[in-house]
């Protein structure tokens, strides 16, 4: 643990904590928002408390399209998602920063690729492959794309971490006589638990808001994820705003429990990997 | 110690997972976009090769160097707000004694939290020329400063690239803040030190040992700067005119708005490579040699 | 790692049990009213409830985002299902994308049985061979003669097939005004872009916004140009698009001056070129702004928010004798487009009959329900909403009207459409943009 001895900085606090407000502001602005009705949000009150609690935006959101079958869909995606990408990430990354072969730059570079494109560049091929495997409208339709899509920016975490992992560890290990799957279960992956923790937020988060492979992918109402709900309210003209939202209120509110949750899961593993470590 | 390293069963099992699935999920398109790039293709049809002659045309549309420009922009703003905020929040929250640390550090991630079409709807009504509490905080500080913040060409990029700076910086933030508190105590007397001494020490000591998370970071936002998409999509649709178009925007007009699919495959391949050569110059430029405690 | 993962797992059990307290509440609400999620299959349900259960599912791509949109498709949904109750339709949202969806679609051979489009995605499917052609239906289900005389142009295409069973009609742009903020500021209904100027001013100085617009949404501001552009040259935007006109014809530059003087002079609210359609009406709606720019489908709801107070005006012009001369000269008309159907449907059939059906209902429902005479085909059911005293008024003008161009969505030329609505935002947006700068943009257009 730090010791704790330094003065106060009173302009430097504040900035902080400003910071912060400007931070959780959103929240507060969109719980606002979601009570309201299309004048107030636009023209006489954008910013404020509602002048008339709207609950009815929140019926209207729940009405318009199965809110629990979505919120389901979402969940079983967004799970399968993190999972799938961070054992493959992990893996991956460990191999590539820490193993000896021939390539392994090479391989990184190549993974990495798939951080810098942008999933409109590749829509028309990627549903044209989603096809011929005949994945069309199941959930692997999306799990997939998404690991895949994941991947390159987890392992690359994974990477960094693993390159600060002082050599002696496996050397040590080794001559207890582990095998290498030894070593990476119960050596590295503990001194890793951080970033598996901030990872599981990372990926859970863009598996849970993405939009454009569910649009183009899924059409079956059964497999719809929270994020397309959105589509039951942007008119060509008009848009319910208010409702709209609310159904962004219910596809918010579980993300921030669980990043709440998580991060705490990710202050735990670091205590205890900073006391392993120190 | 070679062989222990070296396992070939082992690196195959850990490693061919990920390069399958991601050559067939994502770098088959890639290839299709470059090989596409080389056609005039609605998208539908067949299709008639003509070699570099979408590149050709490329290199002299206005519109290519204006979102060529825009994605460099938005780069260098994320760049430099995300990281520096970033920075400075995650070496305070680490180092220093300062209460509530936790709330602090879970709020600075909400915005990270919400999708993008939440945070845009929120800027755009921030951003309003009328209504808009930009406006009004300048307003009230007795500035006669209003803008049209999304409507003026000049500072519509701008203004969008703050928006996705702002909704990020938490990203940044908590990879940087695992970074400083996976260093070791001793290393981190900067920590202890007071006033611009503790700045002057980090930029010494405890910014070099995070450079591999820095390197990252840098990849991260620049690369998600040069092709930034939903940002403009949901705020200005490119718009005023063409003003905030970027590389993917414009693959995304001619593909789909146009019907020129080979040509937006070309603006595609364009940034694919632009991205990779910014990655490896990020890597060559901060220091490749491996950081052992 | 496994600890941390079953962690979260207990937290999303959690809150999917929280959102297992909301269905219940949900199916409760469910009982009073269906849900409107499966608009198609509950209706088409009860309808045929003693029916055997042989029902062919077609998938529609349709708009159904808004009480507007919703009301045509649930009433068309309806009525099929008295019509035809072995169908049953299975509705995919269209999605506000530029065609992006569909053409994704269409890429994976994957397109919906029936889907709403327009003229640019005709053309481009009509080439791709994925839509399928519609001639003999239009015959054998007398579609030509359930047709308007005045709107058979909405219904051949210039290959002289049909792709689309229309029902829009023919629209109009129209520039909506506030009869009462016009006479509080002593002002006539502007006849010149002078007169116009001098509104701007005045109403400038009384605080109110002169026009509003919703140009963050591009149609509009091609519909804005093409009002202008049709005082110079009655073909506007569409003889450009059918190659009659070339942008450097010098009413085409004038057009686009006219509208940098304005809009420097104050026309339009701040922030325009960024505003929704909902910000522009409230505007509009609320006595904030003296005109507006719409198509006439705004009608209905200007006249719910102003009563008599709204009226729309005749274009002005550059002269009070080219003001007359092409008074009835209207930006806007209609286009081939409407319910088009795929040419992998396994029920070729069927799925055109329900088209054909669609279009009907949609015509029909506009016409009775909405207070809308402009549809393509002839409606015999009674009017249920009156008709808005504007659009009698409108009706009482169709007739005169001498020519008509193209809203930007029945533009056949893409890349032209593309590079127009471009160009014609950054008129609007006030900045440096220059009437050179705009024709060389939409020239590069038209190349």
């Amino acid at each position: 643990m730090l010791k704790r001895i330094r003065k106060k900085q009173p302009v430097f606090q504040l900035f902080l904590w400003v910071y912060a407000l400007i931070s959780l502001y959103p929240l507060v602005w969109m719980l606002f928002y979601s009570l309201k009705d299309n004048n107030e949000i636009f023209v006489t009150n954008p910013f404020g408390f509602p002048t008339h609690l709207r609950f009815e935006n929140y019926r209207a959101a729940m009405s318009q399209f199965n809110v629990p079958q979505y919120f389901l869909n979402s969940v079983l995606v967004s799970v399968a998602t993190v999972v799938g990408t961070i054992a493959l990430a992990i893996m991956f990354a460990y191999s590539v920063a820490r193993l000896r072969w021939k390539g392994k730059t090479a391989a990184q570079m190549y993974v990495v690729i798939g951080m810098f494109v942008p999933v409109q560049v590749i829509m028309i091929p990627l549903a044209i492959l989603v096809r011929d495997f005949h994945l069309t409208n199941t959930y692997l339709s999306l799990i997939l794309p998404y690991i895949a899509f994941n991947v390159s920016f987890a392992s690359m975490v994974f990477y960094g971490f693993f390159r600060t992992i002082p050599n002696d560890l496996e050397e040590s290990a080794c001559i207890d006589g582990a095998t290498i799957y030894q070593t990476f279960r119960i050596v590295m992956l503990p001194l890793v638990k951080p970033s598996i923790a901030t990872m599981v937020i990372f990926v859970f988060l863009a598996a849970w808001n993405e939009f454009p492979i569910a649009l183009m992918l899924i059409s079956k109402e059964t497999l719809k994820t929270l994020p397309l709900g959105l589509l039951f309210f942007q008119g060509q003209f008009t848009t319910d705003w208010g409702a709209m939202g609310a159904a962004m209120m219910i596809a918010s509110l579980p993300t921030v429990l669980i990043y709440v949750f998580f991060s705490e899961q990710v202050e735990k593993a670091m205590t205890v990997g900073s006391a392993v470590k120190g | 110690m070679n062989r222990f390293l070296g396992n070939k069963g082992a690196i195959a099992l850990f490693t061919l997972p990920t390069l399958l699935l991601f050559t067939v999920i994502v770098f088959w398109p890639i290839l299709q976009v470059f090989y596409r790039s080389m056609y005039e293709w609605d998208g539908l049809t067949v299709g008639q090769f003509i070699g570099l002659d979408n590149f050709a045309r490329m290199f002299g549309d206005r519109l290519f160097y204006t979102s060529l420009y825009n994605g460099l922009i938005f780069a260098a703003v994320l760049a430099v707000l995300q990281i520096g905020i970033g920075t400075i929040l995650a070496l305070t929250i680490a180092g220093t004694a300062v209460k509530g640390k936790k709330f602090l550090r879970i709020s600075y991630f909400i915005p990270v939290v919400l999708s993008v079409t939440v945070v845009c709807q929120l800027w755009l009504a921030m951003y309003n020329g009328e209504y808009g509490l930009i406006n009004k905080i300048f307003e009230v500080l007795g500035l006669s400063y209003r803008q049209d913040w999304l409507s003026d060409g000049k500072t519509a990029i701008y203004a969008i690239a703050i928006v996705n700076a702002w909704q990020y910086m938490g990203y940044h933030f908590a990879l940087l803040l695992a970074s400083a508190r996976s260093i070791p105590e001793q290393y981190l007397e900067a920590a202890r030190i007071d006033g611009a001494e503790r700045w002057k020490a980090h930029w010494k000591v405890t910014i070099p040992l995070m450079a591999e998370t820095y390197k990252f970071c840098f990849v991260l936002a620049i690369t998600g700067g040069l092709n930034a998409f939903a940002n403009m999509y949901i705020m200005t649709s490119g718009g005023p005119g063409t003003e905030t178009y970027t590389l993917t925007y414009m693959m995304y007009r001619s593909a789909f708005r146009v019907g020129e699919y080979g040509y937006g495959s070309a603006s595609a391949a364009f940034l694919v490579i632009e991205c990779l050569i910014v990655t490896f110059a990020i890597n060559k430029l901060i220091a490749r040699e491996r950081i052992v405690y | 790692m496994k600890k941390a993962l079953a962690l979260g797992m207990t937290g999303l059990m959690l809150s999917t049990a929280l959102a297992a307290c909301g269905s219940g509440n949900k199916e409760n609400q469910a009982s009073e009213s269906a849900p409107a999620s499966q608009p198609a299959s509950q209706a088409a349900g009860s309808a045929s409830a003693g029916a055997p259960a042989e029902k062919t599912k077609l998938r529609v791509y349709a708009q159904y985002s808004d009480d507007d949109t919703k009301g045509y498709y649930d009433y068309a949904v309806k009525e099929l299902a008295k019509e035809m109750p072995n169908v049953e339709l299975e509705l995919e949202i269209q999605a506000q994308d530029d065609g992006q969806k569909l053409k994704t679609y269409a890429a994976t051979g994957n397109l919906p049985d029936i889907f709403n489009t327009g003229l640019d995605q005709i053309n481009v499917f009509r080439k791709s061979n994925n839509i399928l052609q519609l001639d003999e239906y239009v015959d054998k289900f007398g579609f030509k003669d359930k047709m308007q005389p005045s709107t058979l142009n909405t219904l051949y295409t210039d290959d002289q097939h049909v792709y689309a069973f229309p029902y829009a009609g023919n629209e109009f742009m129209l520039i909506f005004y506030n009869k009462e903020l016009f006479q509080q500021n002593g002002l006539e209904v502007p006849k010149t872009f002078d007169d116009l100027k001098k509104a701007v001013d005045t109403f400038k100085g009384k605080g109110i916004t002169p026009m509003s617009i919703f140009a963050k949404e591009k149609w509009p501001d091609v519909g804005f140009y093409d009002m202008f552009a049709t005082r110079y040259n009655t073909g506007g935007i569409s003889a450009l698009d059918k190659g009659t006109a070339k942008i450097t014809d010098p009413g085409y530059k004038e057009a686009a001056q006219n509208i940098i003087d304005l809009v420097k002079a104050g026309l339009l609210a701040k922030g325009s070129t960024n505003m929704n359609y909902d910000q522009a009406a409230a505007l509009f709606h609320e006595g904030k702004a003296a005109m507006f720019i719409n198509g006439q489908w705004e009608i209905e709801a200007s006249t719910k928010a102003l009563g008599d107070k709204a009226g729309y005006m005749y274009y002005p012009a550059s002269d009070a004798a080219t003001y007359e001369k092409n008074k009835f000269a209207f930006s806007g008309g209609g286009t081939p487009g409407g319910f088009a159907v795929s040419a992998n449907t396994k029920n070729k059939d069927l799925a055109a009959e329900v088209a054909s059906l669609l279009a009907l209902k949609y015509a029909e429902f506009k016409y009775t329900e909405k207070g809308s005479p402009i549809v393509s085909t002839k409606v015999d059911k009674p009017v249920v909403k009156a008709f808005d005293p504007m659009m009698e008024t409108l009706a009482k003008d169709i007739p005169n009207i001498t020519s008509t161009t193209a809203f930007a969505w029945g533009l056949s030329n893409a890349k032209f459409k593309a590079a127009i609505e471009d160009a014609s935002q950054n008129l609007l947006s006030g900045s440096s943009y220059t009437a050179d700068q705009f024709i060389e943009d939409v020239a590069a257009g038209l190349k």
